[in-house]
């Protein structure tokens, strides 16, 4: 086996061994390894001394009135609302039918006025490329005018 | 995480009946959860104080987010991110530099077990102070990000996937973070081994 510290990947090998998180396949092999490697076992004991040291950091316990507190804190965000509604609370229970008829008739109008006026359906245009009967003399008429224009640009 | 490992975690379930107005829920996440965010908070900030206070506004976060809340993660993942958020947040603001100066002035809280012997001496009370103390300033020396990540790692047992979710890495960013701050901390702790 390759000297674990070597690589950061093989590094994992040995950090999840100190930290007793390997399978018991893997830790084996990794045991064997440190048996017969002193960089590997250097790092494995540091790091198990790293471990123990930071076992010893207990934190405290949470306080009784943590949630209390929490709910308190819960509790004044509600009300800031309920506070903030209190001044419409009185028109809204007690006239409550009226006041909601008078919001949904505000709206209507609101609606219609935002509306846009009708308008007349326009018609569609006609297409630019339409067929118009021609008049035989119109033909002859064009035929003539043609030959008179290229009499003009042929030289005498 | 994938939608299937989402749907499989009981507490996004908890959280979607949050969502639907079911207050006993959150209280069923408030009470599994209080005590590894504060004790992650206290660890980040070492001061117990400042870490109850941001833990409540974390649940005070979790509580006004229910609307909107989607189980796209694993509820721990979101909470945790937003715990790191706020300790990051406030190592950067200062807010407890009292404590920082001074990492041991809140040792009297800690719990009962932490000295194995029921009747330690004075001699290994000291001893055990000391030691903590070290401990305790070499956390406090790593950068933001890398104690975050020992701290998850160590304490909290997360895999590298989802401390990469929290702290919106890859990773192996997370390991390459985790590398450093343990070679970091193996250097100025080798004296305690």
């Amino acid at each position: 086996m390759k000297c674990l510290v070597e690589t950061r990947e093989s590094v994992e090998l040995l950090l999840a061994y100190c930290a007793r998180k390997l399978d018991a396949e893997n830790a084996a092999l990794v045991e064997r390894h440190i048996g017969i490697c002193p960089a590997c076992q250097e790092f494995a004991n540091g790091q198990r001394a790293l471990w123990e040291a930071l076992d010893t950091w207990e934190a405290a316990p949470v306080s009784p009135d943590f949630n209390r507190r929490l709910y308190q804190r819960i509790e004044k965000e509600v009300s800031w609302w309920s506070l903030l509604m209190r001044p419409f609370r009185p028109i809204l229970v007690r006239q409550g039918l009226p006041v909601a008829a008078a919001a949904l008739m505000a709206v209507m109008a609101g609606a219609l006025l935002q509306r846009p006026a009708l308008q007349q359906p326009v018609k569609p245009q006609p297409e630019s490329a339409q067929w118009e009967p021609v008049q035989p003399e119109q033909v002859e008429h064009a035929l003539e005018a043609m030959q008179m224009l290229s009499d003009f640009s042929h030289p005498m | 995480m994938g939608p299937t490992s989402a749907a499989l975690d009981n507490d996004a379930e908890l959280m979607l009946r949050v969502k639907e107005g079911d207050g006993d829920s959150f209280g069923v996440l408030l009470d599994k959860h209080r005590s590894p965010v504060v004790r992650f908070l206290y660890r980040m900030i070492q001061n117990h104080a400042v870490a109850e206070e941001l833990a409540q506004e974390v649940f005070l976060r979790v509580y006004r987010s229910r609307g909107t809340y989607e189980a796209t993660a694993k509820f721990t993942t979101w909470l945790f991110r937003i715990a790191t958020n706020l300790a990051l947040n406030s190592l950067r603001d200062g807010k407890n530099e009292r404590s920082q100066e001074h990492p041991d002035d809140d040792t009297d809280d800690k719990p009962a077990r932490q000295v194995p012997d029921t009747h330690p001496s004075v001699e290994q009370s000291m001893v055990y102070k000391v030691k903590l103390d070290e401990v305790r300033r070499a956390v406090a020396a790593l950068p933001g990000k890398q104690r975050a990540a020992v701290l998850m790692h160590k304490y909290e047992e997360m895999e590298y996937s989802q401390i990469a979710r929290v702290l919106n890495c890859s990773e192996s960013a997370v390991k390459s973070l985790l590398f450093r701050a343990y070679e970091t901390l193996r250097t100025r702790l080798a004296h305690m081994a």
